[in-house]
């Protein structure tokens, strides 16, 4: 006879991290929508309206700035989550041992078995997810310096508001990737490119999760709103 | 092993790119005493060439009030103090003592024409007439054994003192026995290497002798390079533009003149008093682009209103150079002020990645998996798209055959 198992109640997600989960995500969808008018602007202004008042290339500029800078200090936060020791320890997970192995690819039989197979631990972070987010921050991290590559290219005096620090630290630390993507319009290419696999990224990551939620009967989309997922209790 | 290792010092240690300015007083103080002694030293030398710079101005109508205006703003433009001024222009009149070879590999000869444009020239131009142009295939009266003959001459009695102009690349794949230049059949590679080795810097000018430029451009079909791709060793002096701009030919001139040294350069071997800021920066279209205001196809109302070009695939963003601020053809205009967008001339690989008058995100890619040229933003929704039906395809087949855990939590 069948017994059932009452649900248990695991936080996932502090409140902390929910944050930066939200943030990030209005971050990268204005720079996505700000991004793509830059790159190609989409709509056009108002020939009427004196040029003082549409302002529309530098808004789009500054909302994308801001939303990086936005990225950029929430990256820092998760860098340090990282190397905290959190006690979801997501870098340990990252770790290429053979429990973290055989767990990522139990999880990549249960989406391709359909959920018909799911040997792994559904409590905690598995090591699937884990290698997804740590894609993204690298991701991020890439998106990061390709920006600020071509963003130094407009402060070629040497100094801009905060200083010369600024440009020069910009230089030291994004001048290669004009030597690695071919010069200017090679990173501009790569950038561009970085924005898609964002949003390719995004859309498997909120897939994934929606899925989860309705095979795994778990509550896993519930994570990033209320910071809990409700499995059932392991039997004993 | 030590190869890659060079290439990885290389790439971490690429030259600073931003611009000084400003370098203090006591800089200034000390260039200014180097640059005297430096004159003072050309000026005791024979001058290689008769031609008396201030009898060629008067006859083309410029007087001495004009030519301190054009010595004024040079000192600008090469990012020194207005002191400098008088050494500007004695430097110019003394370029007479600095021999200079100019040879022609695969090009067009635009940039010669650039230099020498005869009809109204500005002092840019002549005071390039000035130099002692030891060799130029395209202007000598020379030809055939005699022109070699006077190439050998000039090699031999300027060894190690002669500015090596090159114009145009240099064909180095499966069709570089294309190329050659005189009754022995040398090529371009072997004739740039023999002239390199005693000149006391190797000047490339335009595009092609830069970057490959056109000649360059896929599938590049000679195996075309650059000077800096061939000749190592050697000081070398990049000019690109298509065509190099003559005030930057008399400006790197004049540096040397000057002080004896090449200017001070960028990652790419540009002078950065002319290659450190980019079109943009100075484009006098640039309110329009903070405005949005963009000109959407050409001869419309914004084209009348000299909108942006940046939706007609303007690289001025992109591109470092000084034309916003030069022009061309004594100063009268440049690209943008036409109402056509900048191609990117100065930049290596313009051809393929700058030049293809339409915004970065409609950009031709060669997609990895073939020849099928894509855009940027199609290549990028493609694979969005192919996310998408896997995706779609996933959940189908998870709402057909898919398990969902029980109710009652029982797996089995």
């Amino acid at each position: 006879m069948k017994t059932k198992r009452p649900f248990q109640r695991v936080e996932r997600m502090t409140p902390t991290m929910r944050v930066i989960h939200w943030v990030n995500v209005v971050a990268v969808v204005a720079a996505v929508v700000t991004g793509l008018y830059i790159a190609h602007p989409y709509y056009q202004t108002f020939m009427a309206d004196p040029a003082v008042d549409k302002y529309v290339m530098a808004w789009n500029r500054l909302v994308h700035l801001f939303a990086a800078i936005t990225v950029d200090i929430t990256s820092i936060w998760v860098a340090y989550m990282y190397a905290s020791g959190d006690r979801h320890k997501p870098w340990m997970k990252l770790i290429p041992s053979k429990e973290n192995v055989v767990e990522f690819f139990e999880v990549v039989l249960n989406i391709f078995t359909f959920n018909r197979r799911k040997k792994f631990d559904t409590t905690h972070m598995d090591s699937f997810n884990a290698f997804w987010f740590a894609l993204l921050h690298l991701l991020l991290v890439f998106m990061l310096l390709t920006g600020l590559q071509m963003y130094v290219q407009g402060l070629a005096s040497g100094e801009s508001s905060i200083g010369a620090w600024w440009p020069w630290i910009l230089h030291v630390s994004t001048d290669w990737t004009l030597t690695v993507f071919g010069g200017n319009m090679g990173v501009r290419y790569a950038h561009h490119l970085g924005m898609w696999a964002t949003v390719i990224w995004t859309m498997f990551h909120i897939y994934v999760q929606i899925w989860r939620t309705i095979f795994w009967q778990e509550g896993d989309i519930a994570i990033a709103f209320g910071g809990s997922k409700f499995p059932k209790k392991r039997r004993e | 092993m030590s190869v890659k290792r060079e290439a990885v010092i290389k790439l971490f240690t690429a030259p600073n790119a931003s611009v000084q300015t400003n370098r203090g007083d006591a800089y200034y103080a000390d260039l200014y005493r180097r640059c005297e002694a430096r004159l003072g030293e050309l000026r005791a030398m024979a001058p290689k060439s008769r031609i008396n710079l201030h009898e060629v101005l008067q006859d083309d109508g410029f007087d001495r009030r004009d030519f301190m205006k054009w010595a004024s703003a040079t000192t600008a433009m090469l990012m020194l103090p207005s002191s400098f001024t008088p050494l500007v222009a004695e430097a110019a009149e003394l370029m007479n003592r600095v021999p200079v070879i100019w040879i022609e590999l695969q090009d067009c000869a635009g940039n010669s024409e650039a230099l020498l444009r005869s009809d109204g020239p500005k002092i840019d131009e002549i005071v390039l007439d000035i130099i002692s142009l030891e060799f130029h295939e395209t202007l000598m009266a020379p030809s055939g054994h005699q022109a070699e003959k006077q190439l050998e001459e000039a090699i031999e009695h300027f060894k190690g003192k002669y500015l090596l102009f090159v114009e145009g690349s240099i064909p180095v794949g499966e069709g570089r026995e294309w190329c050659t230049i005189g009754a022995s059949g040398e090529t371009f590679e072997d004739h740039l290497l023999r002239l390199a080795k005693d000149a006391a810097a190797v000047v490339a000018v335009g595009s092609c002798a830069t970057f490959g430029g056109v000649p360059a451009a896929a599938p590049n079909p000679t195996g075309a390079v650059g000077v800096m791709d061939v000749v190592k060793g050697k000081p070398i002096i990049n000019i690109p533009a298509c065509p190099a701009n003559p005030a930057n030919m008399v400006g790197v001139v004049l540096h040397f003149v000057l002080t004896g040294q090449i200017p001070e350069l960028d990652a790419l071997l540009r002078p950065k008093f002319a290659f450190g800021y980019r079109i943009h920066d100075n484009c006098e279209r640039r309110a329009h682009f903070d405005a949005g205001e963009f000109v959407e196809e050409w001869g419309d109302v914004g084209a009348q209103n000299n909108f942006c070009l940046y939706k007609m695939g303007c690289k001025g963003p992109m591109t470092f150079n000084n034309c916003s601020i030069v022009r061309y053809n004594e100063g009268v205009n440049w690209p943008i002020g036409v109402g056509r967008g900048c191609i990117g001339c100065s930049e290596p690989d313009f051809w393929d990645k700058y030049a293809y008058e339409r915004p970065m995100a409609d950009a031709k890619l060669k997609a990895p998996f073939g020849g099928v040229e894509k855009s940027v933003d199609e290549f990028g929704l493609g694979m969005l798209a192919a996310t998408a039906v896997g995706i779609g395809i996933h959940a189908a087949a998870s709402a057909v055959i898919g398990k969902k855990s029980t109710e009652c939590g029982e797996e089995s």
